[in-house]
């Protein structure tokens, strides 16, 4: 757990009465007591968090997901949603002082309807992440949520979540990525706002206050996602370069010479792919080259090749010849079969679980605007190697969103208890430095149990005022994931 | 004036000063009636704050007297959503005077704005950067960038860039409270609890007052073809469409639908108005291509419009297009825009009309309009239908005009009626009420008839709970 206390969330228990109840909606096969059989549910996925909770119930449909938070809501017992559990910040973990039940999405996974003319799909929550972007592409649709968990990630989490991911530069956030919502209310009514409208202006956003909410505010059960063309002619590149100041001059003339085809820009150092390297087998380098900075450049038109007329290929080639040049690309290899296209992403999307394999660490996930992203990362890496001189760096990134993940491994040989102790004085030397920068502390993950302290330390008292008025008056008794995003008094 | 009010009237004055208060009667007209003029409204005090501070201000006095206030920009509203009701307890706090360009970050790609900065004023200062703001709208040149984003504005560039929620990176809200909220990022991504913004976004001025907004910029656009397309049907405009994003490389910034009726209309009304094509069609389009490439004379692709060209001689040949011009100059895609842009100031000029700004998928509006035509024609056989919009977002603004000679009253005798057979219609699509325009006061009872009661319980719920006084623009969107 982090060093933060524990708030104050509701204790009502799950009684025998209870779980009958709840027994009678959900069936035998919707509820795990077994102790064994709840750990995955109640730990978080890197392993760090641990919570309880009396019971896990997996409802297998919006119904059963509203007849459940109806009996918890009538003896006010806390729920906390879950859908992939691969959250990093400990949004769908239990506090361990939860005394209530884990709702897991996870059975309530099919995709409902998919509309190839009208470029949208309605999927349950509980769907994975991959199996939709799969669903799509048979339909010659494309989805964009792109990132390293989408093997196991569901898109009700996505969404709770507001996440991020590869392609954000070209198609935004997880929100801007729906057109419509089902949520579960905090009392159990089913708010049906499934439209399929790229145009609605009938009264207050809803759909954009449960996305993001973390699961605070209601449960996302289904949702209308938007699909675009699918891509026909995709070139990825991997490129060292100068330095991240090059990062951001590449990025900004490359719009055009692609003629706005730019699908993904990621940065990445050297020790973050040697990380990658080093601990997920069958990962190449892509590139040997022994400078500091790469990127990882995807172009993608959906208009096909014509024989004869120039590609994305082409263009990528004759730009990064010209960007030689110019001297902000030392070397670079473009993919030529999709197997090497990817490796490269394997070797940015494995981030995470490299870092798991690697030990302790430390990781932040970090907004500024653009232009300012390498003076950021200067000063971060000096004030944060000023307090420990030997942590590691390996700052990576999606460079068009302003979105870095400041990341580190912890000095070799370090423990984690012993790293841990310095966590509290680098965090706040990251979090000032991003503020003074008008820069945001969470710009991907969310806030969960993690950043709890710090949204309240960062933010104005109107701003949270403003967010526990919202949740008070939506979910009055406190029972919709209790003691995450924001601590009530 | 009762005594009390005067007082009360002395205290706004304490805080805005004498050029922040409109007393004279004949001043203080257009700030209570809306553009359409179907409501006239009476208010203790018009005020205009010319500094945050000062909204602040005003909200805090207004707040502890509990007396409503009803936030304005340019007043070009449809809905009524700006306008004062009857009751004359009510102040119009009116943003104009908050019409500074406070920055414009070239390669940040945003500017931050005061509310009350006129939207064309906003695209002159991005134009003069290099740069795109694309919301784009008939009032362009008289509302202020705070409405556009309290009705969450739509607009001909929809289809490209999204509504003004999309073009939104941060906020600066004066709570019902007088707080001031500041929420002025210019982040792309910020994960940080409630999304405030898209909140206040489309509020309507309902849960707060937009005071300032960090905007989205683009890069401007280097090659644009435009063309004025004669098509058979509404089905053929959709199928047009379709195809030509692949054509265009994804370089559709606009696609407006318009019938025969609304150019007569407009041809009538608007002078110096002329019809780009020789022959009388049913259904016109109206296609825009833009890219921030600039067109390359050397090179042998060519540029937007010779793809156009390429692409409506195709169509043509399909039966998808009748006849067609595609301008061949700033001004020729100007006097298109001007056919587009000026059925609602001609239909205002005709006389007697209802408006029906409503969505439906983009793949139903053929079927749509059929059905939606015949149930109007049923309800008044005399009456004139004008339907126009926006094809790629499924929006139609789908009007009826009164039977020639009919006066308002007589007309709207009527109103109801067709209105219910165009809404029930619509919903029956699955569609929405008001796609673009908002509730306002004149939607009201339409959206609580159409809304389920938990969608209008939440909202209720988060109403009372950001101004329990109900003082911010009270009546508007829900009753409480």
């Amino acid at each position: 757990m982090p060093d933060t206390a524990i708030p104050a969330i509701p204790t009502a228990p799950v009684t025998p009465a209870v779980l009958d109840s709840l027994r009678a909606i959900v069936g035998e096969k919707g509820l795990i007591l077994d102790e064994q059989d709840k750990q995955p549910f109640v730990t978080d996925w890197r392993g760090s968090l641990v919570g309880t909770a009396a019971v896990v119930v997996r409802p297998a449909n919006t119904d059963e997901v509203s007849g459940v938070v109806k009996v918890c809501h009538d003896s006010g017992i806390a729920i906390v949603p879950q859908g992939g559990n691969t959250g990093l910040m400990g949004g769908a973990t239990p506090w361990p002082t939860h005394q209530g039940i884990l709702l897991s999405l996870g059975r309530m996974n099919h995709v409902l309807n998919v509309d190839a003319v009208g470029y949208s799909m309605t999927v349950e929550a509980g769907c994975v992440l991959q199996t939709l972007q799969e669903a799509a592409a048979s339909h010659d649709r494309f989805f964009p949520l792109s990132l390293g968990a989408q093997g196991s990630c569901m898109i009700g989490g996505n969404l709770s979540t507001n996440a991020g991911g590869v392609q954000v530069l070209r198609y935004g956030n997880a929100r801007n990525l729906v057109m419509g919502l089902e949520v579960v209310l905090p009392n159990g009514d089913i708010w049906d706002g499934l439209r399929s409208l790229k145009k609605d202006n009938t009264g207050y956003d809803l759909k954009h206050l449960f996305m993001g909410a973390e699961g605070t505010l209601g449960i996302i059960t289904k949702a209308v996602l938007k699909l675009w063309p699918a891509p026909k002619d995709v070139c990825t590149a991997w490129l060292a370069i100068r330095d991240p100041q090059a990062a951001i001059e590449i990025l900004s003339e490359a719009h055009a010479a692609s003629e706005d085809n730019v699908g993904s820009c990621e940065l990445m150092s050297r020790t973050c792919t040697d990380m990658v390297l080093r601990h997920l087998p069958g990962t190449q380098d892509p590139l040997k080259a022994g400078t500091p900075w790469y990127l990882l450049l995807e172009w993608s038109s959906s208009r096909l090749r014509k024989d004869g007329a120039e590609g994305m290929s082409e263009k990528m080639e004759q730009f990064l010849a010209e960007q030689m040049e110019a001297g902000r690309v030392l070397d670079a290899v473009i993919a030529q079969t999709e197997a090497q296209s990817r490796n490269m992403w394997r070797i940015r999307e494995g981030v995470a679980e490299a870092s798991r394999a690697e030990g302790p660490g430390l990781s932040y996930d970090i907004s500024v605007s653009i232009s300012k992203i390498p003076e950021f990362i200067d000063k971060g890496i000096k004030a944060t190697l000023d307090i420990l001189p030997t942590i590691r760096p390996y700052p990576l990134g999606h460079i068009g969103d302003g979105n870095i993940h400041f990341s580190f491994m912890g000095p070799r040989g370090m423990d984690r208890e012993t790293l841990k102790q310095y966590s509290p004085a680098i965090t706040r030397a990251v979090n000032d430095l991003i503020t003074s920068m008008a820069g945001s502390i969470s710009a991907e993950h969310g806030i969960g149990i993690e950043k709890l302290d710090e949204l309240a330390h960062y933010r104005s008292r109107i701003e949270l005022d403003t967010m526990r008025t919202i949740k008070r008056a939506l979910d009055p008794k406190n029972i919709m994931n209790p003691g995450k995003v924001l601590r009530l008094s | 004036m009762t005594a009390n009010a005067s007082v009360f009237v002395e205290k706004l004055r304490s805080v805005v000063g004498d050029k922040g208060l409109v007393t004279d009667a004949r001043a203080r007209h257009p700030y209570l009636t809306d553009w359409r003029e179907n409501y006239l409204g009476t208010a203790l005090a018009v005020v205009r704050p010319a500094t945050t501070e000062e909204v602040a201000a005003v909200v805090k006095v207004c707040a502890a007297e509990k007396v409503a206030i009803v936030p304005q920009g340019g007043n070009t509203g449809f809905m009524g959503g700006a306008t004062p009701d009857e009751s004359g307890r009510e102040i119009v706090l009116s943003l104009a005077r908050m019409s500074r360009i406070l920055e414009v970050d070239t390669i940040g790609y945003s500017m931050t704005v005061e509310a009350g900065v006129v939207l064309k004023t906003i695209q002159e200062e991005a134009a003069a950067h290099d740069r795109l703001f694309p919301l784009s709208l008939a009032a362009e040149g008289s509302c202020t960038i705070g409405g556009n984003l309290s009705t969450n504005a739509g607009g001909v560039q929809v289809l490209h860039y999204g509504n003004a929620r999309q073009l939104v990176l941060g906020l600066e809200v004066v709570t019902p409270a007088g707080d001031i909220w500041n929420g002025l990022r210019a982040l792309k991504k910020d994960n940080t609890g409630y999304d405030l913004r898209d909140l206040y976004l489309g509020a309507e001025g309902t849960l707060g007052i937009i005071t300032k907004a960090v905007l989205k910029l683009w890069p401007k656009a280097k090659d644009v073809a435009t063309s004025w397309i004669a098509v058979p049907t509404p089905d053929a405009a959709v199928e047009l469409l379709s195809g030509a994003h692949a054509a265009s490389e994804d370089n559709v910034t606009s696609c407006e639908l318009m019938s025969r009726q609304g150019i007569d209309l407009v041809l009538k009304h608007l002078p110096g108005a002329a019809d780009p094509l020789t022959d009388r069609h049913d259904w016109y389009v109206l296609l825009e291509w833009s890219s921030t490439r600039a067109r390359r004379e050397a090179g042998n692709e060519g540029g937007l419009t010779e793809k156009m060209e390429g692409y409506l001689g195709e169509a043509m040949e399909k039966g998808l297009v009748l006849d067609a011009a595609i301008a061949q100059n700033e001004a020729q895609a100007r006097a298109f825009w001007a056919l587009r842009e000026n059925h609602s100031e001609a239909q205002k000029r005709e006389g007697p009309s209802l408006k029906h700004d409503i969505s439906v998928a983009v793949s139903r509006i053929p079927s749509f309009m059929r059905e939606g035509l015949a149930a109007m024609k049923k309800v008044l056989p005399e009456g004139r239908p004008v339907p126009f919009g926006h094809v790629g977002d499924g929006n139609l603004h789908f009007n009826c005009q009164a039977p020639a000679g009919w006066d308002k009253a007589r007309f709207m005798k009527h109103g109801d009626a067709i209105s219910r057979a165009v809404y029930d219609l619509v919903v029956s699509y699955g569609g929405s009420i008001s796609a673009e325009h908002g509730i306002g006061r004149l939607k009201v009872d339409e959206l609580a008839h159409y809304r389920s009661k938990i969608e209008l319980d939440v909202m209720r719920t988060l109403k009372r709970a950001l101004d329990p006084q109900n003082i911010m623009n009270p009546g508007k969107i829900v009753r409480v």
